[in-house]
């Protein structure tokens, strides 16, 4: 129970400062996506289920948002999260160059099945450009905040688990 | 750690459940837009009042930067502005003088100023969309100050976008820049018609397409576009930018150009939202 009123507030925070402080801060014009370090590093270090959950969260409160259409977010959102628990298998604490890969192909993956869905359907086929321009800068500035983000959801992890795991015994 | 420890469900079948729910959900809210809303109420006590208090923060704290860096700038600017006012001032009488000539001329024609008289509402831009592929933002008024769906949104003096979704509290705005919004725009000194069409490549430079020019239209760089009297949710007569780089295209029947828009997409902080829809003008 704990553990959910925590991860709620989390990913509120994630989202508050996404749609708030980030524009403000933007690097040649981009901001880093947040919430997609958040679901993919507790999805890395908890597994699918919770990686789920939260993806299925993060991208709902973003269609309410941002999208007359409520579901689409929350579904791309909701298999990244699945996707990214996967790697759950080889998670060990001490490694952190592996959740830092993973948060960055993860964001190029977003933007590409983004790019697939609203842009390549509608007959935009310069992939090149949006690559260089779009791509590349949100990759790399998702992967700065990243590496800052992931070792203090990291702290925050072991801390629920440990407090879980007293409770139990 | 588990949630529930009677029933353990398989993360397959979960992801199924729940795929299948995000499918419903956008059907439903596809073809019944308002019967999700009291999501947005929930969000409207809960999250949007946090945004609300972030943003204050973040202007004042980049407010600050801001004063630091320009302090020196402003002095020397100071003394110039100085010079411009006495310039002006008198420039001004002469202009008054005018003014009033003007209006006595305008009077006897019955014509009316044209935007000045729409009533609007200043809102307050408090979050913006998440990924930079599109360009949607939330302002801080909604129904219960009188927005409603497809009001048209300015700042300053340009087109800035039109409303597409209200809460109690806030609602949202899709900008003209957004890579899905079409604008019905005309030049304003040869009534030619285009459409302005919003491009997430161009505005990475800061431009915004405009296609469907007629070719014969006897059009320079720097002329002004406003927004035409064909379109069902624009309002007439909105500044939107100025044209640059006119081209012809490949079919030689039409020309397209990119705009450069009179609002600062960049730091939008405050805008001002016309509360007369298009169908409601006479």
């Amino acid at each position: 129970m704990k553990r959910i009123i925590c991860l709620g507030i989390i990913l509120i925070l994630c989202f508050v400062c996404q749609t708030t402080i980030f524009p403000h801060f933007t690097l040649a014009g981009i901001s880093p996506n947040i919430l997609l370090i958040f679901v993919v590093s507790f999805a890395f270090m908890q597994g699918k289920k919770e990686g789920m959950l939260l993806g299925f969260f993060c991208g709902l409160l973003i269609d309410i948002f941002f999208n007359s259409v409520i579901g689409i977010n929350a579904a791309l959102y909701m298999y990244i999260g699945y996707l990214a628990g996967y790697f759950n298998a080889i998670y060990y604490s001490e490694i952190i160059i592996l959740p830092i890969i993973l948060i960055t192909g993860f964001d190029l993956l977003y933007n590409l099945v983004i790019y697939i869905f609203c842009f390549l359907l509608r007959n935009k086929l310069s992939l090149v450009f949006y690559i260089r321009k779009l791509f590349i800068p949100e990759a790399v500035y998702t992967m700065l905040i990243g590496i800052i983000l992931y070792m203090i959801f990291h702290k925050i992890n072991s801390y629920l688990t440990v407090k879980e795991e007293g409770s139990v015994e | 750690m588990k949630y529930n420890k009677g029933i353990e469900l398989p993360p397959k079948f979960l992801l199924i459940a729940m795929t299948a729910l995000c499918i419903i959900l956008s059907i439903v809210t596809y073809f019944f837009r308002d019967s999700l809303s009291f999501l947005n109420v929930i969000t409207n006590h809960t999250i949007v009042p946090m945004q609300n208090g972030v943003t204050s923060v973040s202007i004042w704290i980049e407010g600050k930067f801001e004063t630091l860096q320009d302090i020196r700038s402003l002095i020397s600017e100071n003394e110039e502005l100085k010079q411009q006012v006495d310039e002006l001032t008198y420039a001004n009488k002469i202009y008054q003088e005018d003014q009033y000539e003007l209006n006595r001329l305008r009077d006897l024609l019955e014509l009316d100023e044209k935007y000045s008289d729409y009533d609007k509402i200043g809102a307050r831009v408090i979050a913006a969309d998440s990924n930079n592929w599109f360009n949607t933002f939330v302002i801080d008024k909604g129904s219960n100050d009188g927005i409603e769906v497809d009001m048209n949104v300015i700042a300053g003096n340009g087109l800035v976008g039109i409303v597409t979704d209200v809460s109690p509290d806030y609602s949202t705005v899709k900008a003209i820049t957004d890579d899905t919004s079409y604008v019905y725009a005309m030049f304003i000194n040869t009534n030619d018609l285009c459409v302005v069409k919003g491009d997430t490549k161009e505005i990475i430079d800061g431009y915004i397409n405009v296609t469907n020019i007629p070719k014969d239209a006897e059009i320079s760089e720097g002329d002004e576009l406003v927004t035409s009297h064909i379109s069902n949710k624009f309002l007439e007569g909105i500044t939107i930018g100025y044209v640059t780089e006119i081209t012809i295209d490949s079919n030689n029947l039409t020309k397209t150009a990119k705009l450069t828009p009179v609002v600062d997409f960049k730091n939008l902080q405050e805008v001002l939202v016309i509360t007369q829809k298009k169908q409601s003008v006479e």
